[in-house]
């Protein structure tokens, strides 16, 4: 287990942004350059949600949804409060076992897997409310990851360094993180579950209750993931001009159910999404 | 700065909370026995062990956050394991008739009598963690107070192997001051390593959200069982060093009255810190002494003043409501020995911004 990906990653971590090849442009690659250029060790497998239905005590949360996230593209999900965004993340990381339906990556059958063998296979999440260890320093809380994932400590603490120095908070590396300010939290949430980097990356709402400029800032890094650790990314968000500028492909959930995909400026134009989410107005 | 200097400061800077808590121990020695008292040397050693319990205590439930009441089970284990191997053969063939041959037939000296005591503590909390493990909050606790019981209805009923209501007898009581000193310093080293190692990382991360750390690939069961199995260990040798100063044994002396006496030591403490496990010991220590003398009477200024009897139960127990009402972390409050050496990683990490302050709760930056 310790050595598993460990050349890799590396090689991946230290790995720029700026060595795409000359002539492109577009600040997010399509799909499959990011993925050939830093991911080839890892064969180009998608993370897929098929038919999952998750019921409360009968109460339907989520109905028969598909949702497909591929490496290198970031994949918004979006739809009012009380859509089921939330539950099909915890569907598709392990943390809710769904009613119905399988969650697969690539051709592996990963349905009802615990939330640990989800990260380390490569899922990795973080929580609308942060969830950070507030009694750990920053540094620890990001270590914690790559100690869970077989580092050793000198290795953990190193690369745990290297995701704060790139989200900006390395600075509070010896904070406590329960007195960080609201949105280094959410940064040091980021850094946690990218540390050891993941193949799939999956964001509940990491900008919420930020300004539009600290909004902005934070989008910012989300969308140079991709490009940077060769993963995939989702998510989840309100601000629907942030949503139409990040995201690739969006997918619209309401009620339940997902009633739009496809690019930012297609999703706009469907009837159904105005009226369910956007409103008539 | 040189090599060999960054390395002698990473090397004091990871010792020093487990150097400066020995030296603590070691002042507390050599200060009690210039003093010369006559129960002193008695009460030093009965502390010092107690030092090794409540350490033991603290690898599972400091690290992990579920508070165990079953720990003195492996105390007691550990004792009679060490009695067992440390008995006159005689007395044993005579009482003991169900032990195996190589416990009945040899007499074992201390060093190797603890060892066997820490191997079976450790067997037996790994047993069983297996189950308490599924369990979490209070419901695990309520287990490991099961478990308590459990063990001290066997032991006091297994009339063949423990002598049942009857005492052991005839373990050589060679266990002084210097040697629990030792065996406190060994379980201060082992629990510190244990709490920086990344299983002590982990588990920490646990204890602060479950729900995040499984999302971080920590393996919480199996964390959990490999604390309690250490943990179990570290209690385990502590009875059988209990025993080799005791030199005779009863169920009862593993029971109720160490169990609440060692968990008030931890909680008072500090529940979060090893510094918080040993400073507890120390401090409920001294004031059971200090009221057990009052109690006795003492004369100031000649008038003579005693205490009525039950103060010391009293008095502990008023101490401790206050100590919980206004230190509800512990005296420690999760902190170790505060280090005059700057934390890891000191020149990249120190070169930012002094973070501010909130809640003045952040770890103050040593330059």
């Amino acid at each position: 287990m310790m050595g598993r990906r460990t050349e890799a990653s590396v090689a991946l971590r230290h790995s720029d942004t700026d060595d795409r090849p000359p002539g492109v442009a577009n600040p997010l690659p399509s799909p499959m350059s990011a993925t050939l250029t830093h991911a080839s060790d890892c064969s180009a497998t998608d993370l897929a949600a098929a038919g999952i239905s998750v019921r409360f005590q009968g109460l339907a949360a989520i109905s028969e949804v598909d949702l497909t996230v591929r490496r290198g593209e970031v994949l918004g999900l979006i739809g009012p409060n009380g859509a089921g965004k939330t539950t099909l993340v915890n569907c598709l990381t392990g943390h809710q076992r769904p009613s119905e339906g399988r969650i697969l990556l690539g051709q592996m059958d990963i349905t009802g897997w615990s939330p640990q063998k989800f990260r380390r296979a490569g899922v990795a999440r973080t929580f609308q409310s942060g969830r950070l260890f507030k009694d750990m320093t920053v540094l620890e809380n990001v270590e914690t990851t790559a100690v869970g994932l077989g580092r050793s400590r000198r290795a953990a603490a190193r690369e745990a360094m290297d995701a704060l120095d790139w989200l900006g908070v390395a600075d509070s590396a010896e904070r406590l993180a329960g007195v960080l300010p609201y949105t280094d939290e959410r940064r040091v949430a980021i850094a946690r579950a990218l540390v050891v980097p993941p193949e799939y990356l999956l964001l509940d709402e990491p900008a919420a209750g930020m300004s539009d400029s600290e909004c902005d800032e934070l989008l910012g890094f989300v969308n140079e993931i991709p490009g940077r650790y060769g993963c995939g990314v989702l998510l989840i968000e309100h601000n629907m001009r942030v949503v139409m500028n990040s995201c690739s492909r969006i997918v619209v959930l309401d009620g339940g159910r997902r009633i739009a995909e496809g690019t930012p400026e297609a999703v706009q134009k469907e009837p159904g999404v105005i009226s369910a989410y956007l409103g008539e107005g | 700065m040189s090599d060999a200097r960054s390395a002698a400061v990473a090397f004091l800077r990871a010792a020093w909370t487990p150097a400066a808590l020995v030296a603590a121990l070691l002042a507390v020695v050599v200060v009690a026995s210039a003093l010369g008292a006559e129960g002193g040397q008695v009460a030093i050693t009965e502390m010092l062990i107690r030092v090794v319990v409540v350490i033991g205590i603290y690898v599972f439930a400091g690290n992990s956050g579920i508070l165990s009441f079953g720990h003195i089970g492996f105390m007691c284990i550990g004792a009679y394991a060490a009695g067992w191997a440390a008995c006159d053969p005689e007395w044993k063939g005579l009482m003991l008739t169900g032990l195996p041959a190589f416990l009945a037939e040899h007499r074992y000296p201390m060093p190797v009598a603890v060892l066997g005591s820490a191997a079976l503590g450790g067997v037996a909390a790994t047993l069983f963690g297996m189950a308490i493990t599924r369990l979490s909050g209070i419901a695990a606790s309520i287990a490991t107070f099961a478990f308590l019981v459990i063990v001290n209805s066997v032991y006091a009923n297994w009339d063949t192997v423990t002598a049942g209501t009857s005492s052991m007898v005839g373990i050589p009581a060679v266990v002084g001051p210097w040697t629990s000193l030792l065996f406190a310093a060994i379980a201060i080293v082992v629990a510190y390593l244990f709490q920086i190692s990344g299983y002590g990382l982990m588990l920490r991360a646990s204890r602060d959200d479950a729900v995040a750390a499984a999302s971080s690939g920590v393996d919480i069961r199996r964390l959990r069982l490999i604390a309690f199995g250490v943990s179990g260990a570290i209690v385990g040798a502590a009875g059988g060093v209990y025993a080799h100063f005791l030199g005779i044994l009863t169920t009862d002396t593993f029971y109720l009255d160490l169990t609440f006496i060692t968990i008030a030591m931890l909680i008072i403490g500090g529940i979060g810190s090893l510094t918080g496990a040993v400073v507890g010991v120390l401090f409920i220590t001294l004031v059971i002494e200090v009221l057990r003398a009052l109690e006795a009477g003492v004369t100031i200024g000649g008038a003579a003043i005693a205490l009525p009897h039950g103060a010391q139960e009293v008095g502990l127990g008023v101490l401790m409501a206050l100590v919980l009402i206004f230190r509800p972390q512990g005296i420690m409050g999760g902190q170790e020995v505060p280090s005059p050496f700057p934390p890891a990683g000191s020149g990249r990490l120190r070169a930012g911004r002094i973070p501010e302050s909130e809640n003045g709760k952040f770890v103050e930056p040593v330059r």
